[in-house]
């Protein structure tokens, strides 16, 4: 094993790690930000991946496309249908209490799931879609990768910066007090679903971003590559482990989980194959719980935001009876 | 016969997917007017249910259904134990916190069946359950049984919860928790009631699922969203909405079927969902609370 | 006479910034006590903090000889002390019998004779027993809410505002309900709105203002008091 090969490993780990850090970064505008439960992340992911393979993948007889565009441009367009899909479903539920936008995305993602498997002349149903571009893919294998992880990096970074600027900015300022008090936001005269929907829009376009990483790295996108429950969920923790509200907390996040989740897997390889399904749930079962332990023991995160106690806070005595507004 | 094909091919298993629909719904219901959250493991819940049942079937043996008793007690008890470890912490947080929280408890159940009893689709019991023609309508003894008891633990909960005084107890808590307390009704042991009624509820929903369908590690999840529409559709809150619900959302999966092709029968409820949201968010029977 | 109710120099509030700033107030058996002050002074906070719905940082609250600070409601209902809350005190779903029903949760057996005893202390509410108690008025709301609280027999009635919003004549029934009650051996603590009348029905008053007790006396010597008339009662 030489030195470049020895960096396989980790390179591989830091691109997923960049890949997910779009992904919760877009959940942090959405959750961290301005309090919206997204319960199918899984959905605008896919959206993304797909949009690009058909945008960027060159022409076959039986399906749509492919167009054979640049990755740029599929990129691109991959953010802004993921934006054009999440405008009707935040249209919709945005005005009631949160749990409706929860009920309501499970039911996206699943949409979206049906859609991906069925449609062949879309989506290429099972077999997925392949010869989608990679960004400096004929460079040999090592090289390629340190390649794209400088892509995804440079990516990330950007998206960063900008949520940061947007949330310090008065618009953050806005979207933390509506969160935090819907009522006297409202009575300070903002328009609390206006603005609900464009941190769900922003967020997802996020998504539909980290979706569209996610083909160009693996040249393709099948349907198996959006089991919708793990993707959201790894997601989830990510966020509120590292610290909803706080992008640099949600990128230790993401590091923190998805380093302890590789590591797992390397672990469950291990085992012999006659349990491998056990360990394959066992380690879905061990998500579910990570979950419960952070909600119970950190649920303000690692790297808390400043003052969120406002939100965690014990509201005992004014229990939330939102209403139809 | 027209009305006899409809009545075969579309009505009667609407009806009968939609009392099942109806008894999760009435579940959904009880846990959003007491506890104020949605229970996203509530398919979950039915799936460990179903296979609970099947365990116990395998070892008792007999019938599926002498063993269904002692399944709604188990599944009883774990909403119970699962409440208070993961969400008793969480009551005077945030809501949508114990809903997100609801969520991983969902996915949780799930890997647990899965690890169990695999991935693979089983059933209570193989072979053909041949149906009895009555004047042209073929029903089989499974739905037949499925519809009785779906009615009879309606009928039981309503006159519980109106004659009974823990019944009114949680009626109490859910119109009013903070005078209800001010009554001296202990709501740790109203919230502990309701998980055990909803529990077996679920685990009903799930079984009745299984015997006319087939056992799965999905089949909870798969129902959960109709399930849900069907509890938003009647109106949150509203056990007699949930049980209307539950029928049209039934009804209306069934007779998509006319329509749209089968792969997207699962789809027809996330829209009834969007309508009733759109043009109707406190539902036929005008939720009391949203 | 000798108190059964003493709360004594208590002290908190919702957050961290104390509400009440060391109250002291004592109530005796078959005496009606009211208290009366501004807006936000932090009435309806005492009566929260007697019956344990408030963590109290200070103080100490005795009730028959037995320390109950900290005690929860549900001990507190046992121990013999009922409460109407100012806002939110019927179900507004279930009968007026039901409502008495849950009233009297803690009691097991027949309810035939506590039944009875509200009824004849409200005979408004006999017509409308299966009636949803949402669809009551006003004052008949009010009353049922007295009625529930009644169901157990309590030794002492707190009371939030039981005359907000009524008009002339159901404050007036209101206030000859509550000295019927106090008449039958219960102590009644009162919060009201309107001072004057309050404390002319009152056997004693309490005026809080901004958290702490500033007067007390016989509801006549209240009224009478200059000073108080002045700064508190509008002349
Ligand atoms: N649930 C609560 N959470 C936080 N602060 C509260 C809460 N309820 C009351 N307060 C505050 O406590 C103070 C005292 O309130 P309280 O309700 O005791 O006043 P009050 O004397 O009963 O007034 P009113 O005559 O209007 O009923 C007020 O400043 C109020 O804003
Ligand atoms: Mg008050």
């Amino acid at each position: 094993m030489d030195i470049i090969s020895a960096f396989n490993y980790p390179v591989y780990l830091a691109i997923f790690i960049c890949i997910y850090g779009c992904l919760a970064i877009g959940l942090n505008v959405q959750w961290g930000f301005a309090g919206l439960f997204n319960a199918g992340i899984a959905g605008f992911f896919a959206v993304g991946a797909y949009t690009t393979s058909i945008l960027t993948s060159s022409d076959l007889p039986d399906r749509l496309g492919g167009f054979d565009l640049p990755v740029p441009v599929g990129i691109l367009g991959a953010m802004i249908l993921s934006g054009i899909v999440a405008w009707p479903v935040g249209k919709i539920c945005l005005r009631f209490r949160g749990d409706y936008l929860a009920i309501v995305t499970i039911g996206f993602a699943e949409v979206v799931r049906l859609v991906v498997r069925s449609e062949h002349w879309l989506t290429g149903s099972t077999s997925g879609i392949s010869n989608v571009p990679r960004p400096f893919g004929n460079l040999p294998y090592t090289q390629a990768q340190i390649a794209y992880l400088a892509l995804t990096g440079g990516i990330l970074f950007v998206a960063y910066l900008l949520i940061e600027c947007q949330s310090v900015s008065p618009w953050g300022r806005i979207m933390r007090a509506i969160r935090d008090n819907e009522g006297a936001a409202a009575a300070m005269g903002k328009n609390i679903p206006f603005r609900r929907l464009q941190a769900f829009i922003l967020g997802a376009t996020l998504m539909g971003l980290g979706g569209a990483l996610y083909a160009h790295l693996n040249r393709g996108v099948t349907p198996d590559a959006i089991d919708p429950m793990i993707a959201s969920f790894l997601i989830w923790i990510m966020v509120i482990l590292g610290g909803s509200g706080n992008n640099r907390g949600v990128l230790l996040g993401v590091m923190i989980v998805w380093i302890i989740w590789s590591a797992s897997e390397l672990m469950t390889d291990q085992l012999p194959t006659e349990i491998a399904l056990q360990a394959k749930y066992g380690r879905i079962f061990l998500i579910g719980l990570m979950l419960q332990i952070v909600l119970r023991f950190r649920p303000e995160g690692l790297l808390p935001e400043p003052l969120s106690e406002l939100r965690i806070r014990e509201n005992k005595d004014s229990p939330p009876r939102d209403t139809v507004s | 016969m027209m009305f006899l094909d409809l009545a075969n091919f579309y009505l009667i298993p609407g009806i009968v997917m939609g009392s099942i629909y109806a008894i999760g719904a009435i579940g959904i219901t009880l846990v959003f007017s007491i506890m104020r959250h949605t229970n996203l493991a509530h398919g979950d819940m039915a799936t460990f249910g179903a296979f609970s049942a099947l365990a116990l079937f395998s070892a008792i043996g007999i019938s599926p259904y002498l063993v269904l008793p002692l399944a709604t007690v188990i599944v009883g008890f774990l909403s119970i134990v699962i409440d208070w470890i993961f969400y008793e912490h969480l009551r005077n947080k945030p809501k949508i916190l114990t809903t997100i929280s609801s969520l991983g408890v969902g996915l949780m159940l799930r890997s647990v069946v899965q690890i169990i009893w695999g991935v693979n689709t089983t059933a209570y019991v193989t072979g053909i359950n041949k149906p009895y023609k009555i004047l042209g309508l073929k029903v089989k003894s499974t739905e037949i049984i499925t519809l009785g008891v779906s009615a009879a633990l309606v009928i039981i909960l309503i006159l519980f919860l109106n004659r009974n005084r823990w019944g009114k107890a949680m009626r109490a808590m859910s119109n009013s928790p903070d005078l209800a307390l001010i009554s001296g009704i202990d709501n740790r042991k109203v919230v502990a009631l309701t998980w055990f009624v909803v529990g077996v509820l679920c685990c009903c929903a799930g079984f009745f699922l299984g015997i006319n369908t087939e056992l799965k590690s999905m089949m909870g999840w798969n129902i959960l969203l109709p399930t849900i529409a069907a509890a938003i559709l009647g109106g949150i809150g509203r056990i007699e909405g949930a049980l209307v619900g539950g029928l049209i959302i039934g009804l209306i999966e069934e007779m998509s079927l006319m329509v749209i092709p089968a792969e997207y029968k699962a789809a027809s409820s996330f829209v009834v969902l969007l309508l009733v949201l759109l043009l109707r968010p406190t539902g036929f029977f005008r939720s009391k609370i949203i | 006479m000798t108190a059964i109710l003493t709360i004594k120099d208590i002290r908190g509030g919702y957050t961290e910034a104390d509400i009440l700033n060391g109250i002291s107030m004592e109530v005796s058996r078959g005496e009606i006590v009211a208290i009366v002050g501004p807006n936000g002074a932090g009435k309806s906070t005492v009566m929260k903090a007697v019956f344990g719905l408030l963590k109290i940082r200070g103080g100490s609250i005795d009730f028959l000889g037995t320390d109950i600070t900290g005690w929860s409601p549900n001990h507190i209902v046992q121990a013999g002390i009922c409460y109407v809350p100012q806002v939110e005190n019927i179900f507004t779903e279930m009968t007026v019998q039901e409502n008495l029903e849950m009233g009297a949760f803690l009691r097991r057996g027949d309810l035939s004779a506590a039944y009875d005893r509200i009824y004849g202390l409200f005979p408004d509410l006999v017509s409308k027993r299966q009636v949803v108690s949402g669809s009551l008025s006003g004052g008949q709301r009010q009353m049922l809410a007295m009625g529930r609280a009644l169901m157990l027999d309590p030794k002492v009635l707190l009371l939030d505002e039981p005359t907000a919003g009524l008009s002339p004549k159901y404050m007036e029934q209101i206030f000859q309900i509550s000295r019927n009650i106090r008449d039958t051996g219960v102590a009644i603590l009162l919060v009201e709105q309107h001072a004057k009348q309050a404390l002319a029905f009152s056997d004693r008053g309490y005026i809080l203002v901004a958290g702490t007790n500033r007067h007390h006396g016989t509801g006549q010597d209240l009224l009478t008091d200059h000073s108080v008339a002045e700064m508190f009662l509008g002349g």
